[in-house]
């Protein structure tokens, strides 16, 4: 730590300049005298100071995982073997970051190996991967003439998570895959789902015979039975580009949307995948389980508007990131045309294609503040998107209008899947 | 908010001291502006502002000396000064401390180096105040402008000495 004078030694010396000053060329006593206590203070400020003490600091954070709105308690101890002093600490606040109790700023007395606990609580407007930097901690000379700053180059990271909302009935994909899982198969096997009936054929088991069929038709008949088999599932976030307030953007609710249907997929056992077109395509393979959840939840955390002119080709993702039989579920504001372009693309190549149309209008509105012109131009844009999905409609996209602020759940309830059956002799 | 509000009740009794002292309109308009102006930086936490404040309180104070030209009392002096240096460190710390969690044991070790940093500028205010007055005793034959030279000589060794402490070290902290 070096000791730097601050700049109240200029106005001491300001005023210890006038005073002499008039002292002089008023010739009275008083004034001179009045100079003495600013030389006193001044000197004392250059007095020797004590040697850089045995400084202990240690930031702890409560959670390093939360979600979106909740709070993380920050706790700053310190400890310093010198004589007491006053300390100031200050830690700066990542953006999108709002100080939720306590301050991020305070003055304490440390030395004689006092520990010191100070604490405040943060709360985190929207997802982000939160990292607290720095911790500045500043030692002052008493009168405040002189400081010496060090800082503690500790890093403390949280992930903010999406929000998550409970899907009851997600959108069920049009093919299954091998493993067991919650979706209805076309194709018969084992399982509870009753299929067609088909008369008794040896090596069938007796508990499949169905007697009311067998006493109607006079000969053995077995229920066959459809598998239940899990999927793949491929969300495609849109983040070529967003709108709206930090934390509540367009994209913002897109991911929400997409956790929650990560969230509804992996607890039917299905393997979920991730893809984020933007400016950097990240990708996620699909997968199942606990850590993999974790892992979709960190992407979707730091997923981002990065600007390009570059229109990302989907064709180069492999297909162990986008399976062939996978359903893919795009969540786009549809601002930008290169996502329409990819996902028109994926579903002329043939792929089960679900496209969630997030409406950016009521983030748009959240940042413009209201008025007459401002609700004009929402209902315009209200009309030209509903003009705007029709057409999309009818080049046989399945699109699923969704405002962001309703549940999710709400909006995928207007569509459902026409169950396929398909039994094979 | 509380050092705030004691530096502009400080500036008010400094920008008063002048007007107290004489009538004449032009010492109280002086120290009108200077507690507006000094008022303005202790409230706002502007530590220029209140040097400015308490520099036209000092010129209003040595403009009503010189037209009511009073008996010398050292000890207003002492007050003044005193008053000037708790009015800046007062607005520094209202300024460095504004809007950060302040522990009141950090504001009584505060007060309690300050009280030996003032104690000793009174102490040593009263000792110019002795050897002015032995000066003046030895110096009492003397012809004018042999006061005048050995006056100036003293202010300029002070300032010199003031001069050498602020600018010993590096640039001020932030």
């Amino acid at each position: 730590m070096t000791w730097r004078p601050t700049t109240l030694n200029l106005s001491l010396a300001t005023l210890l300049g006038w005073a002499l000053l008039l002292g002089v060329l008023g010739g009275r006593a008083e004034l001179i005298v009045a100079a003495v206590p600013l030389v006193v203070a001044l000197a004392a400020g250059r007095r020797p100071r004590p040697a850089a003490a045995d400084w202990q600091v240690a930031r702890h954070v409560s959670r390093d995982r939360l979600v979106e709105g909740e709070r993380v308690t920050v706790t700053v101890t310190l400890r310093a073997s010198g004589r007491r002093e006053v300390v100031e600490l200050y830690q700066p606040l990542p953006p999108h970051v709002r100080l939720a109790e306590g301050r991020h700023h305070a003055f304490v007395v440390a030395g004689e190996h006092r520990e010191v606990r100070w604490s405040f609580e943060l709360s985190c407007a929207g997802r982000q991967r939160l990292r607290l930097g720095d911790l500045h901690l500043r030692r002052w000379e008493p009168l405040g003439l002189a400081a010496a700053e060090s800082v503690d180059h500790a890093i403390s990271d949280v992930s903010v998570y999406p929000h998550v909302t409970p899907l009851r009935r997600p959108p069920s994909p049009a093919r299954t895959q091998t493993y067991v899982g919650h979706h209805v198969s076309p194709a018969q096997g084992e399982g509870i789902e009753p299929g067609d009936i088909r008369p008794f054929v040896p090596g069938d088991q007796v508990r499949h015979v169905n007697w009311r069929a067998t006493l109607r038709l006079g000969a053995l008949h077995v229920t066959q039975h459809h598998r239940e088999r899990n999927a793949d599932v491929v969300l495609l976030l849109d983040t070529l580009a967003d709108v709206g307030p930090p934390g509540d953007s367009a994209v913002d609710r897109a991911v929400r949307g997409a956790a929650s249907l990560a969230a509804a997929y992996l607890a039917r056992k299905d393997r979920v995948g991730l893809i984020e077109y933007g400016g950097i395509l990240r990708q996620v393979r699909p997968a199942a389980g606990r850590a993999h959840w974790e892992r979709l939840l960190d992407t979707l955390a730091r997923a981002s508007v990065v600007f390009t002119y570059v229109a990302r080709d989907l064709e180069r993702i492999p297909p162990r990131v986008l399976p062939p039989q996978a359903l893919v579920i795009a969540l786009s504001p549809l601002l930008d045309g290169r996502f329409l372009g990819a996902a028109t693309d994926l579903a002329a190549r043939g792929f089960d294609l679900l496209l969630v149309a997030v409406s950016p209008i009521a983030a748009a509105r959240a940042l413009a503040g209201g008025g007459a012109v401002t609700d004009l131009a929402a209902r315009l844009w209200a009309l030209e998107r509903r003009a705007e999905l029709d057409q999309l409609r009818a080049r046989g996209l399945t699109i699923i209008d969704w405002d962001g602020v309703e549940p999710l759940e709400a909006a995928l309830a207007v569509w459902q899947r026409p169950r396929q059956r398909r039994v094979r002799a | 908010m509380t050092a705030a509000l004691a530096a502009t009740a400080l500036m008010a009794l400094l920008a008063g001291v002048g007007p107290a002292l004489s009538p004449w309109p032009g010492v109280s308009a002086l120290g009108l502006i200077a507690f507006l102006v000094g008022g303005a930086g202790t409230l706002a936490r502007i530590v220029p502002l209140a040097t400015a404040g308490g520099a036209l309180a000092l010129i209003g104070y040595a403009l009503a000396l010189g037209a009511e030209q009073p008996a010398s009392h050292p000890l207003a002096g002492v007050a003044i000064g005193a008053g000037l240096v708790l009015l800046l460190v007062l607005t520094h710390l209202a300024a460095r401390t504004g809007g950060a969690a302040f522990e009141p044991a950090a504001a009584r070790l505060l007060l309690w180096s300050w009280a030996p940093v003032l104690a000793v500028g009174v102490l040593a205010a009263s000792a110019l105040v002795i050897a002015g007055a032995l000066v003046a005793a030895a110096l009492r034959g003397a012809s004018l402008p042999a006061v005048v030279a050995i006056a100036t000589l003293g202010a300029v060794v002070a300032a010199a000495g003031v001069t050498a402490l602020v600018t010993a070290a590096g640039r001020p902290a932030p």
